[in-house]
C-alpha cells in the first residue's frame, strides 16, 4: 500500500533529478526522504536538534544571561516570578522603622514556618551584616508561627517586636489589629524574574542548565572519541591476527561488556578521584568492548572475501590491508555506535555525578543539579526537571540519530 | 541429553570462570590502588600511628598483597565474603542477606514489566512497520531510553507523592509500621504475607509500586527495539509467508506464529539486560532511599570497605555470568544449531 500513496509525490519529482549523479548533495539528502520515509524525518530532526545543542556547548556566554556560578538572586525563586515584596508588620507606637532598628539580639522577629519571607529575612540580615560598622552585629532572635492569626496575636501583645510578611499573604488582616501597622519595607519587589528560577544559593538554573551542556558534551564526545581510539584498533588486530591474542582480547572484551557499565565507572572514577579528565577515561573504558565486538566480528566476515585474498596474493603489507580493505568496510557501523555512545556517554555521566562520583561540586553539570536538587524535591520542582529534560533531550537527539541511521543503513532489516 | 549438547555446557562452563575471575580481580586491584584507606574513614583523620597499626593488624590489612588476594578469592569460592571492614564489621554474607532482598523485591516487579511492555509493544510496531504507529512507539521507546533512570524517579516523586500524594516518597516502608515489623526473610512483601501484617504489606507494596515502575520504564527503552528488530526477521521467514498464503489472519501470524518463535531470543536478550538492570537498580535505590545492594556499594566504595565492595562486585559478577549462562543454555537447548 506504500508505494501506491508515495507514487503520486514521486511523479512530482523531473526525471533528471532521480539520476542521483546529476544531483547535488544537499538535494540529494532532501529526496532521500521519498524512500526512509519516518527515519529521514527522525535523522533530520536529531540532525537539526544536535546542531543547535553543539551550538549552545561551543557558545554558551551566547545564550546564558548570568554566570552559572554567581549568585544573582535571591535563592528557591519560582521560575517566571519576580522576587517578591516583603513588608515589616509592627506595633503602631513604634511609627516608621526599617530592620536595623529591631535586629538587636534582644529583639524578636517572627515569620510564617516554611515561607520564603524567612529566606529573605535570612538574606536581607546577610546583607545589613556585610554593610555593618566594626563590632555591630544584627541577630535578632527568629520565631517560627504556625499560621499568621497566631503570629499577628503574638505581635499584638508584643511577644516579638517585628513580623516579616508578603504582603499578599497579609491583605487587610490587619484591620482586626488597631495597634499594628505596616512598619516598613523589608526588601523592595524585585524588577525582573528568572525564566527557569533560581536554585538554593540563588544562581539562575537557566544559565546553569546552559553551562552545563558544555561539560556535557565535553565528556560524551571525549569519551566516545577515547574508546573509539581504542576500541576500533584493538578490534581490527584482534579480528585480523587472530589466534591466542584474539581468545584472550575476547575474553577480557566480553568480561567488561557483561559487567554493569555504571558500577565500573564508579570504582574507577572512585580511584581517579574528581576531574573532568577522570571522568573522560572512566565512563571511556565501558565503551572499548563496544566498539571491540563489533569491529572484531565485521573484521572477521570482511578478511574472508576475495578482494582482501586478491590484495595478499598481490604482496600487500598486512597493514595496508587493514587500512585500505578492511577498515571502509567497518566505518558505517562504528559511526552509528559512536552516535549511540556519545548519548550512552552523557547519561553515564549524569549517573555518575548524579551519585557524587563525578566533578568537583560547583561545576555548572546536570548530574550535580540533580543531585542537589533531589533535597528541595517538595519545595522546588524547577531545580529537577530543567536539569533533567536537558539530559533526556541531549541524549534523545544522539541516539535518535543512531538508531534511525542504522534502521537506515542496517541491511538485515531490508524488506524482500 | 545429547553428547553435543553436554560438550557445549561444559564448555560455556569453563569459558565462565575466566570471565568471572577476570573482573574479581579487576576490582581486587582498582580498590587497593583507591586513595585513603578504611583506616582513615573508620578512626578520622587524627589517629595516632600505633592505633591504625593496630586496627591495620586485625582486620588483615598487614598481610601481603597476595596473600589478601588469594585469602578474597578463597572467600569468593567458599561463598563466605569474609567480614566488613567498617560500620560494625560484620560478616558481608549478613549484611548482603539484609541489602539483596531489597534489590529483589525491586528488580522483580520492574524486568516483568519490561518484559510486558517490551514484548507486545515491540511485535506491535513490528506487525505495522514503516507505518505511523511503528513510527510513535520507536520514537516514545528513544525518549524513554533517554531519560536518565533517576530523573524519571523525581518526577514521578514530584508528581505523584508531593503533588498528588498517592504514593510514599522514599524508603521501604512507614515507619510507624516498621516498629511492631516482623523480618524473617528481610522480604518486606513475603514477611508481612507470613506474619499475616496486612497493614505492612499494604505499606510494602505502596512502597515497590514507584521504584519498579521506574526502574521497568527505563528497560523498557532497549527492550521495544530489541524486540522489534527480531520480531520483523521473524515476520519475513518463510513459513510466516507460507502461513499467510494459506491465508491465516495476520494477528494470529504475529502473535503466535512468530511471537512463539521469538520469544527464547528474547527471553536471553532479556537475560543480557540484567547488567544494565544492576547498573538502573543502583541509581533507583539512590533516588528512592531504598537500602539495597546498589546502594549498599555506593556507600562502602565511599568508605573504601576493600573486603564489602570487592565482595559485593564479586556477587554481581557471579549474577550476572549465572544469568548468562542459563540464558546460553537454555537457548542451546531449544535451538540445536549452537553448539561449539
Amino acid at each position: 500500500m506504500e508505494p501506491e500513496k508515495n507514487s503520486s509525490k514521486t511523479e512530482k519529482v523531473p526525471d533528471w533529478m532521480l539520476d542521483l549523479d546529476r544531483v547535488g548533495f544537499v538535494r540529494r539528502l532532501f529526496i532521500a526522504r521519498k524512500w526512509y520515509g519516518g527515519d529521514w524525518w527522525f535523522v533530520a530532526i536529531s540532525g537539526l536538534l544536535l546542531i543547535f545543542i553543539i551550538l549552545v556547548g561551543i557558545f554558551p556566554q551566547w545564550f546564558a544571561p548570568y554566570d552559572p556560578r554567581a549568585e544573582v538572586g535571591p535563592s528557591l525563586l519560582e521560575p517566571g516570578k519576580a522576587p517578591s515584596e516583603y513588608v515589616l508588620v509592627s506595633q503602631v507606637e513604634r511609627g516608621e522603622i526599617t530592620l536595623v532598628d529591631i535586629a538587636d539580639k534582644t529583639n524578636n522577629i517572627g515569620f510564617i514556618v516554611g515561607s520564603p519571607a524567612s529566606q529573605a529575612l535570612r538574606e536581607v540580615l546577610i546583607e545589613l551584616n556585610d554593610n555593618a560598622p566594626e563590632g555591630v552585629r544584627y541577630q535578632p532572635r527568629q520565631r517560627r508561627y504556625d499560621t499568621l492569626e497566631e503570629s499577628l496575636a503574638a505581635l499584638d501583645n508584643g511577644e516579638i517586636d517585628g513580623f516579616v510578611v508578603d504582603p499578599d499573604v497579609l491583605e487587610d488582616s490587619l484591620d482586626v489589629y488597631p495597634n499594628l501597622q505596616v512598619a516598613g519595607t523589608l526588601r523592595e519587589e524585585g524588577s525582573k524574574g528568572f525564566f527557569m528560577g533560581t536554585n538554593q544559593i540563588g544562581q539562575d538554573v537557566f544559565s546553569r542548565i546552559i553551562w552545563g551542556t558544555r561539560i556535557a558534551l565535553i565528556v560524551g564526545i571525549s569519551s566516545a572519541l577515547v574508546s573509539f581510539i581504542v576500541g576500533v584498533p584493538l578490534g581490527l588486530f584482534s579480528g585480523f591476527i587472530g589466534g591466542p591474542l584474539d581468545r584472550v582480547l575476547t575474553l577480557l572484551m566480553d568480561s567488561l561488556y557483561s559487567f554493569p557499565g555504571l558500577i565500573l565507572a564508579i570504582s574507577i572514577a572512585a580511584v581517579l578521584g574528581p576531574g573532568i579528565g577522570n571522568i573522560i577515561v572512566s565512563i571511556a573504558v565501558l565503551y572499548v568492548p563496544t566498539y571491540f565486538r563489533i569491529v572484531r566480528g565485521q573484521t572477521l566476515q570482511v578478511k574472508e572475501e576475495l578482494y582482501v585474498e586478491a590484495a595478499r596474493s598481490l604482496g600487500t603489507t598486512w597493514f595496508t590491508i587493514l587500512r585500505k580493505y578492511i577498515f571502509p568496510n567497518v566505518i558505517p557501523s562504528v559511526v552509528i555506535i559512536f552516535s549511540v555512545n556519545v548519548g550512552d556517554a552523557i547519561l553515564t555521566e549524569a549517573g555518575l555525578s548524579f551519585l557524587g562520583f563525578g566533578l568537583p561540586p560547583d561545576t555548572p553539570d546536570w548530574g550535580i543539579d540533580l543531585a542537589r536538587g533531589q533535597d528541595y524535591l517538595r519545595r522546588a520542582w524547577w531545580l529537577i526537571t530543567y536539569p533533567g529534560l536537558m539530559v533526556s533531550m541531549v541524549t534523545l537527539a544522539f541516539s535518535m540519530l543512531g538508531e534511525s541511521l542504522s534502521e537506515i543503513l542496517n541491511p538485515r532489516l531490508t524488506e524482500r | 541429553m545429547s553428547a553435543s549438547l553436554r560438550r557445549f555446557i561444559i564448555t560455556r562452563l569453563l569459558l565462565t570462570i575466566p570471565m568471572v575471575l577476570i573482573l574479581v580481580t579487576m576490582i581486587f586491584f582498582i580498590m587497593r590502588i583507591l586513595p585513603g584507606d578504611p583506616i582513615r574513614s573508620q578512626l578520622g583523620p587524627r589517629v595516632s600511628a600505633e592505633q591504625a597499626d593496630a586496627l591495620r593488624e586485625r582486620l588483615g590489612l598487614n598481610r601481603p598483597l597476595y596473600v589478601q588476594y588469594f585469602d578474597f578469592l578463597w572467600d569468593m569460592v567458599t561463598l563466605d565474603f569474609g567480614t566488613a571492614l567498617t560500620q560494625g564489621e560484620r560478616p558481608i554474607r549478613d549484611e548482603l542477606g539484609e541489602r539483596l532482598p531489597a534489590t529483589i523485591e525491586l528488580t522483580i516487579p520492574a524486568i516483568t514489566l519490561t518484559a510486558l511492555i517490551g514484548i507486545f509493544s515491540g511485535s506491535y510496531a513490528a506487525k505495522n512497520r514503516k507505518k505511523p504507529i511503528d513510527y510513535i512507539i520507536r520514537l516514545l521507546s528513544i525518549v524513554v531510553y533517554s531519560i536518565p533512570v533517576f530523573f524519571m524517579g523525581l518526577l514521578f516523586q514530584i508528581l505523584l507523592s508531593v503533588r498528588i500524594p498517592i504514593f510514599p516518597l522514599a524508603g521501604r516502608m512507614d515507619t510507624l509500621l516498621m516498629t511492631n515489623f516482623e523480618t524473617i526473610t528481610n522480604f518486606y512483601v513475603i514477611d508481612a504475607i507470613l506474619t499475616q501484617n496486612w497493614p505492612a504489606l499494604g505499606s510494602a507494596l505502596m512502597h515497590l509500586v514507584l521504584p519498579s515502575v521506574t526502574l521497568g520504564l527505563a528497560l523498557t527503552g532497549v527492550f521495544v527495539r530489541l524486540t522489534r528488530v527480531n520480531m520483523i526477521e521473524m515476520l519475513q521467514s518463510d513459513f510466516i509467508t507460507a502461513g499467510r498464503a494459506r491465508g491465516l489472519p495476520e494477528n494470529r501470524l504475529t502473535y503466535k506464529h512468530a511471537l512463539r518463535n521469538t520469544f527464547i531470543p528474547i527471553l536471553t536478550l532479556l537475560g543480557l539486560q540484567f547488567a544494565i538492570l544492576l547498573a538502573g537498580a543502583v541509581l533507583t535505590e539512590t533516588t528512592f532511599s531504598l537500602p539495597g545492594v546498589g546502594r549498599y556499594l555506593v556507600e562502602r566504595i565511599q568508605l573504601r570497605d576493600y573486603t564489602a565492595v570487592q565482595a559485593t562486585i564479586g556477587v554481581f559478577a557471579l549474577f550476572v555470568a549465572f544469568v548468562s549462562l542459563l540464558m546460553d543454555i537454555l537457548y542451546a537447548f531449544i535451538d540445536p544449531r549452537i553448539r561449539y
